[in-house]
Formats: C-alpha cells, sequence, structure tokens
C-alpha cells in the first residue's frame, strides 16, 4: 500500500479521478468529480485548468485554482468555501472524459487511429498534466473491472502525449487549431489514409487542420477517394474548390472536377487559373479509362538540337514537381515526338554537347484513345516509369506515369488499409 | 510512326475478344456500386440475413403452432425493425462511426463492453444455428453433418480470411432466391385469405406458455442485434455521407419491410398447409420442407435444402464479420479482416474460434436441431432491449445527431418499441427461471 502511495503522487490515472470524492479543507465531502478539464496548449503538455463536479445534485465548474491537491479518488479544495460557476468552455479546452476518453485519437509516429483506454496525468512543473494515453489492452481492462481488482492490474505502455493528437469533439472553440507539426511531417498519403478511416467528424477536423497549407491540403486531397474529396468540397464555395485545384496536378484536379456535380462543374472550371483551366479543359475531354484521361500535361520537353546545359536549365528552372522531371522529352522542329531522355542520362553528359547526339531512348507511344490495358502492357513491356501520349500530329500532349497505372490496377480491398466493406 | 506499335502489343489486342473486365477510374467504380450496392446494398443484406436458419425455423414453428394468428405481431414487428434499422443507418450515415464505437464513446468502456459481451453471445449462439442449419440442408440430401458442417466451416473460413469476400456474398445472396418460393407457396396453398386480413389487423392472444416464447423468438430473429451492427458498419465503411442520407434510409426501411414480408410468407405457407393438417409441431428440416410441397410437391425437400442452405451460408459468413466489427470498434484494435493474418491476429482469431466451436457443436450427434434454433431466437429476444435502448438514446441525441436526430412520433415509437421487447423479454426470463 506505500508503495502505491508514493507512486500515485508522481502519477494520476484519470479512471481513478473521475467519480472520486470533492473534499474541502477540512476533510468534509461535497460531491463529486464527473469530468476534467485542461486546456492544450501548442504541443507541450495540457494543464488541468479546472474540473466539472457534482454538488448537491447539480452540476458545475470548480477552477483549478481552488483546488489544493488531487489524489486518487479524491479532489481536495484549498479553501473551506465552495465558489461553483456554470462552466462555459474557453478557448482550447477540453473535457478528458467527454472529449478523449474511449475516443480516437491520431497517433501521430505510426501515422494510425488509436482509442483513448486511460489517460495518465503527472505532476509537472508544479501542476498536473496530461502526459500520456493508454491505448493498450490493460488501460481497458483497468476501467472495466471494478477499481478495486483493476487497480491492480499493472498499466501498459503508454504513449507518450507529445506523439498524439486529440480530436476535438463537438467544441468549435478548439477545432480551429493549428496543425500538429509532427502531422504536417507525414507523407499526404499517410494523411489522406486518417482521413479515410476516420469519422465524418473527424476527417473534416484533420482537413481543416491541414487547410492552413495550401498546397499540403491539395496533397491530401489528390490523395483522398473520391468519396472523400466530394465529401469535403461539397460545403466549399466555387472560388475555395477553384483554389484548391489550383495547387493540384492538373491530371488529378480534372478528376476531382469529374466527380463533382454536374452543375457544379463548369463555374468551377471557369474560376481556375487560364493555364489550369486549359489543361483541365482538355483533360476532361478524355474519356477517364483511356491514356488520354490517365495522362498529366506536365512535363518538359525540349528540342532536339538543345545542348544537354540548356536542357537541364530547363529542368532547373521547372515549377513542376520533382517526380514529373525524371524524363526529358524531346521534339523535333515540328514539335513531333523524337523520343526521351533520362535526367540522369543528361547530368553524366558532356554539358556542351546537342541532346540529339546521346543516346536518346527510341520509347513506345500512346494514343490518347489507348485503352487501360494496352498502356498497363506497354509499361510493363518496356519497363517504363512515365510513357508519353500523342495526338493524332505526333506532338506530345501529356504522360502517364507508372502511380496513375498502378491506382488503377491496385487489386480490390488493397487501396484502402481500413475496413473489408468498402466498395473497392 | 503509327508502325511503331510493338508486336507485343498487337498480340495483345488480337486477344482483345478475351479480355478481362478491368475497372477504370471513374465510370465503372460509379456503375459498379450502382448496379451491386445500388440493389443489394446493405440494408437489405443486413435484414434478409435475419431470414436465416433460426429465423426459417421460428416461422415455420409459428404457422404451424397457430396458423396465421400471430401475424399482427409481424406487422408490429416490422414497423419496430425499420424504425431500429433505420436509426442505425441514419446513425453510421451522419456519424461516419459505428454503434459500437459511438456505445464505447458516450456511455464508456463498461457498457460497451457489455453490449459487446451481449452481442458476442448472442452472435455466438446465431452462428451454432447457422451452421446447424447448414448440416440440416446438406442432411436433406443425405449428407452427413460430419461431413458438410466442417467442409462448409472451412470453405466460410478461408472465404473471410483469405479474401474474396465480396464475390463469395453474391453467390450467397443469389442463394436465398428459392425463399422466394414462399409466397408463390404460400398462394398456391390457397390460404383463407380472409383469415389472414383478420390476423393481420386483429391481434389475438394465447394463454400458454409457448405462445409468449414463440412471441419473444420472433421478435428476437426477426430484430437481430448483429443486423443494426452489420448495418451501421457497412454503412461506414462504405463511406456514406449526409448527401446520402435519404438513399441510406429508404435502403434500410425498404429492406426491414421486404425481408419481413418474406417472413409473413414463411408464416401463412406453413399456416395453409401443416396448421391445416394438423401438424402443430416441426421437429426436423423435412417437416419444415412440407410447407413447400403446394409449389414443388416432390421437390418440396431440395427447393427447402438450398434455400436453407443459403441462408445458412449467408448469415454463417456476415455473422464473424459483424462479430469482428463490433469487437474492434469497442475495444479500439484495428479494424481489418481479410487482410494478412500477422496484421490482424486478434479477428482472424476471433473468426476462426467462432467458426470451429459452431462446427464443433453443429456436429455433435443427436442435438435437437429446432428447439436448438428457437432457443439461440429466445435469447436473442432477452439481449435485444439492450441493444435497443442503446440505438433509442443514441438516435435521438441532437449532440450527436443534429438536425438528422430521432424526434416526435418516430423517437416514441422507437421507445415503446424498446419499452415492449423489454417488458416481454423480462416476463420470458420469469417464466423460464420459474419454470412455468
Amino acid at each position: 500500500m506505500a508503495a502505491t502511495q508514493t507512486r500515485s503522487e508522481a502519477v494520476l490515472h484519470l479512471s481513478l479521478i473521475l467519480g472520486g470524492a470533492l473534499v474541502d479543507s477540512d476533510g468534509a465531502r461535497l460531491g463529486k468529480v464527473d469530468d476534467v478539464i485542461v486546456r492544450l496548449e501548442g504541443s507541450g503538455y495540457p494543464p488541468i485548468t479546472g474540473f466539472l463536479v457534482t454538488v448537491a445534485g447539480r452540476q458545475a465548474y470548480l477552477p483549478a485554482e481552488r483546488v489544493a491537491t488531487v489524489e486518487p479518488r479524491m479532489v481536495t479544495l484549498s479553501k473551506a468555501k465552495l465558489d461553483l460557476r456554470p462552466f462555459s468552455r474557453r478557448p482550447e479546452e477540453i473535457l478528458l472524459k467527454h472529449d478523449v476518453l474511449d475516443h480516437q485519437l491520431i497517433n501521430v509516429e505510426g501515422a494510425r487511429l488509436v482509442r483513448a483506454n486511460e489517460i495518465e496525468l503527472a505532476r509537472l512543473e508544479g501542476w498536473w498534466r496530461v502526459v500520456g494515453v493508454d491505448t493498450g489492452p490493460r488501460g481497458g481492462l483497468r476501467r472495466l473491472l471494478p477499481k478495486r481488482i483493476g487497480g491492480r492490474i499493472a498499466t501498459g505502455d503508454f504513449l507518450d502525449w507529445a506523439s498524439v493528437e486529440p480530436f476535438a469533439g463537438e467544441a468549435p472553440a478548439v477545432r480551429l487549431r493549428v496543425l500538429h507539426p509532427r502531422l504536417a511531417k507525414l507523407h499526404p498519403a499517410q494523411i489522406a489514409d486518417l482521413v479515410e478511416a476516420a469519422s465524418h467528424d473527424e476527417g473534416r477536423q484533420i482537413i481543416e487542420a491541414v487547410g492552413s497549407d495550401a498546397d499540403l491540403e491539395a496533397d491530401v486531397f489528390e490523395e483522398l477517394d473520391a468519396r472523400h474529396q466530394i465529401e469535403f468540397v461539397a460545403e466549399r464555395s466555387d472560388e475555395e474548390v477553384a483554389a484548391l485545384l489550383s495547387h493540384m496536378a492538373p491530371d488529378d484536379a480534372a478528376d476531382l472536377v469529374a466527380e463533382l456535380p454536374e452543375a457544379r462543374r463548369e463555374p468551377v472550371t471557369e474560376r481556375l487559373a487560364p493555364s489550369q483551366r486549359r489543361k483541365v479543359r482538355a483533360l476532361l475531354g478524355y474519356d477517364p479509362a483511356e491514356a488520354g484521361g490517365l495522362m498529366s500535361p506536365d512535363f518538359v520537353s525540349v528540342y532536339r538540337h538543345a545542348t544537354v546545359a540548356e536542357t537541364l536549365d530547363r529542368v532547373r528552372r521547372s515549377g513542376l514537381p520533382d517526380e514529373n522531371l525524371a524524363t526529358v522529352y524531346l521534339m523535333d522542329a515540328k514539335h513531333r515526338f523524337a523520343g526521351s531522355l533520362h535526367l540522369a542520362a543528361l547530368l553524366r553528359a558532356d554539358p556542351e554537347g546537342a541532346v540529339i547526339d546521346l543516346d536518346v531512348e527510341d520509347v513506345p507511344h500512346l494514343n490518347p484513345e489507348a485503352d487501360f490495358e494496352e498502356v498497363a502492357r506497354l509499361m510493363a513491356d518496356y519497363n517504363l516509369i512515365a510513357a508519353p501520349v500523342l495526338d493524332s500530329e505526333e506532338r506530345m500532349i501529356g504522360v502517364v506515369t507508372v502511380d496513375d497505372v498502378l491506382e488503377v490496377l491496385l487489386p480490390k480491398g488493397w487501396r484502402r488499409r481500413f475496413g473489408l466493406l468498402g466498395e473497392d | 510512326m503509327p508502325g511503331r506499335v510493338p508486336a507485343a502489343l498487337r498480340r495483345a489486342r488480337s486477344l482483345a475478344s478475351a479480355r478481362p473486365h478491368l475497372p477504370s477510374r471513374l465510370r465503372s467504380r460509379r456503375s459498379r456500386v450502382l448496379v451491386f450496392l445500388g440493389l443489394l446494398g446493405p440494408g437489405l443484406i443486413a435484414a434478409n440475413a435475419g431470414n436465416d436458419a433460426g429465423g426459417i425455423a421460428t416461422y415455420s414453428e409459428v404457422g404451424a403452432k397457430y396458423g396465421y394468428t400471430l401475424l399482427w405481431a409481424m406487422v408490429l414487428i416490422t414497423v419496430s425493425l425499420a424504425l431500429v434499422q433505420r436509426a442505425a443507418a441514419r446513425m453510421g450515415t451522419v456519424t461516419g462511426k459505428g454503434l459500437a464505437e459511438l456505445i464505447r464513446e458516450r456511455y464508456g468502456i463498461r457498457w460497451s463492453a457489455f453490449a459487446t459481451v451481449s452481442v458476442l453471445v448472442a452472435n455466438f449462439g446465431i452462428c451454432i444455428s447457422d451452421f446447424v442449419g447448414v448440416g440440416a440442408a446438406l442432411g436433406l440430401a443425405g449428407i452427413p453433418v460430419q461431413v458438410s458442417v466442417p467442409i462448409a466451416a472451412l470453405g466460410i473460413w478461408l472465404i473471410i480470411v483469405r479474401g474474396s469476400y465480396r464475390s463469395a456474398e453474391r453467390v450467397f445472396v443469389w442463394m436465398t432466391i428459392p425463399f422466394f418460393a414462399y409466397p408463390v407457396a404460400a398462394i398456391l396453398a390457397k390460404p383463407d385469405w380472409g383469415q389472414v386480413g383478420h390476423a393481420l389487423v386483429v391481434p389475438q392472444l394465447h394463454a400458454d406458455p409457448t405462445f409468449l416464447l414463440l412471441f419473444v423468438a420472433m421478435a428476437g430473429t426477426t430484430i437481430t442485434p448483429y443486423m443494426q451492427l452489420y448495418l451501421q458498419s457497412a454503412v461506414v465503411e462504405r463511406g456514406s455521407t449526409e448527401a446520402d442520407l435519404p438513399a441510406e434510409t429508404r435502403e434500410a426501411v425498404g429492406g426491414a419491410i421486404f425481408a419481413d414480408v418474406v417472413a409473413a410468407f414463411i408464416i401463412i405457407a406453413t399456416g395453409a398447409t401443416l396448421y391445416v393438417a394438423g401438424i402443430h409441431s416441426i421437429g426436423s428440416a423435412a417437416d419444415a420442407a412440407k410447407a413447400l410441397e403446394p409449389l414443388a410437391g416432390q421437390y418440396a425437400e431440395l427447393l427447402f435444402g438450398v434455400g436453407l442452405l443459403g441462408a445458412s451460408l449467408l448469415a454463417a459468413a456476415i455473422l464473424p464479420i459483424a462479430t469482428s466489427y463490433v469487437v474492434a470498434e469497442s475495444l479500439g484494435f484495428e479494424k481489418g479482416i481479410g487482410r494478412r493474418t500477422e496484421e490482424a491476429p486478434v479477428f482472424v482469431g476471433l473468426i476462426t474460434a467462432m467458426i470451429v466451436i459452431s462446427t464443433i457443436v453443429a456436429v455433435i450427434p443427436g442435438v435437437p436441431v429446432i428447439s436448438l434454433l428457437v432457443g439461440v431466437q429466445v435469447i436473442n429476444g432477452v439481449l435485444l432491449p439492450i441493444n435497443l435502448g442503446f440505438i433509442w438514446r443514441l438516435a435521438r441525441s441532437e449532440e450527436l445527431m443534429g438536425e438528422h436526430r430521432n424526434r416526435g412520433p418516430v423517437d416514441w415509437v422507437t421507445a415503446a418499441t424498446v419499452a415492449i421487447t423489454s417488458t416481454l423479454s423480462l416476463i420470458l426470463v420469469a417464466v423460464t427461471v420459474l419454470g412455468l
């Protein structure tokens, strides 16, 4: 018993505070503790700012300043007098039981959703703060069994609070928070996975948080499945959707436009910047199951008589994402396709030489009407990571990259990490 | 340059006639959803899985014992089922969370554990009954249960754990089609439609304990907890949003009504054949098959057997999935069956255990099939109020459901459903315990 006493001074579990007695400084019982309120401040450990208590059948708010000690099953007031007021949430405040315990959290470390079975508090810098969350079976068992038996079960592994991100429940004041710095470091595809696995409200919170970074938001949208894209776009104005689309790759933007309700497609497309609008319009003209619908119009092409240095300079100055620049395409004076070159080949070559003198790969190409199987076979047969698409006059109009093909080829059910009954 | 099309590609093109269908990004995903899920969505599957082996046994027993006189109860049960399924579908659509998940978040871990354990017990019972159903169906063809049930169990295990659940589900749904034989058989049996109509509208009570037992069993098999859990999880998995709310509501209600119309025809068919012929108790699957004789004559047993097999397999496949969803949601494990074993050991373990134990129980010689099936429905009837209570409370919560919460008459009738089923269950428990 003595051992538990000393340990419990350093660490407290939420389940031991909830339902505990509220006593005044003389030790007289006044009521019981219903919930614990903490303030999320940046990425630090959130301190307790107050308690929800029931006194004489009425629920009231007890600010932390009026509390002397917090012990297992007992919260003691600093004064004999009790001063209760109704609770109203202040910004950044969440209720540990109502909003966090038993709810889902993002484990930012592993980029997955976990459920809080127990919450661990510790005395840091003079006051109680949330330091960790138990997501394992032990925390659940401790709370499941009667307190006398459950309390004897050793605690499981706690996740440090710094590596989790709670959802804020229905509290609007807390919702518009800056993105957890480590959440922002996740790959957009991982964030999209989290959004897809979360409930509607939780997904919306992630998207809202991501919204502070327009490029990241666009990247996440590129990775989301169509259902979720539509869900989050439905509430936005045409201008907002256009702004989002302008940050997306043209082929993904065109896909999203195609998923929009008929009546919104034109208004949204009209609000795009001219160059993006032209690309999206052109892509929308193709059947999405054919090369034209799969391709991206973003690539770098140079005249075949350009020097290696000039070509590399084009790549350097290009605003395209890195993955679109791995291959550079050549054209003749009439803008007809004339082969392709790997970036690595350019780097190894003499900068003064003409690109045409290099070992230009005579890659096969696709018509915009080539169906999906043709695209996939061609890329598999020739080991291509990108296949050029030419129009009827042999001018290059786009490139189908291997990720576009993989997305379609992925077997049913593999696309999502979670769930079984999904429509895929 | 067109001449550059490689030979390999031309070969590929020449094979075009035999090419497999490959999905495109946009069109086919949508058409697949429309064709398959639009017609056979989770609402319909969930409610129809209730017409499984236990359901058929119970409805047949009701029809044989009391003729049409319990049809009025079927009307009430349909209203309840439709409301409950509707609430589950709407909660899944609005919140994007499963039922067990909501219970956990709103009422804490103990209540969710209680609900989970009750569902586990109920589902185990139903799972056993469905394996018994498989054995009984193949038994009509002379295959001993010691052979048929383990093979079926292995098949179901492989389908769930190793993959192509979706395609199997389609096969199972098709296999329930022989149950449409019941409406036809009911009409061919020329029941007294005046009596049927009267029984549908005018409540008739019987003063024996079997009546109460069968009444609760009927409610228990028609409104089974796993249906709501499965439906809500499936709606969530489907990614339905508020825009889909009208469609999801329609499908849930439509599925419930459809399933219960079939159930009512089972009662009418057995009432018009067995009850009229003075057979008031059903001892075996062969007895129950006699209700199909007006339609199928000597093939009645075959027809009944195929339908019973399909219905049992469908439920036996959906049950472990629904169960593992509940456990996943309430314990907070990562969901995912059809995944590799090492990724989801708890689920594969749970599913395997359920199937293995059910198989063992089902192959023990001398198990009284029909009474076991009815008994399971009684357990379900007792556990039902727990689940319904949560659904009622959650569906009317403004915090959770906002403007889509249950209000007014819908809320009152749901409350009445909970109250009535709870009362019935308590009476049943009292009767059973006191040995009346």
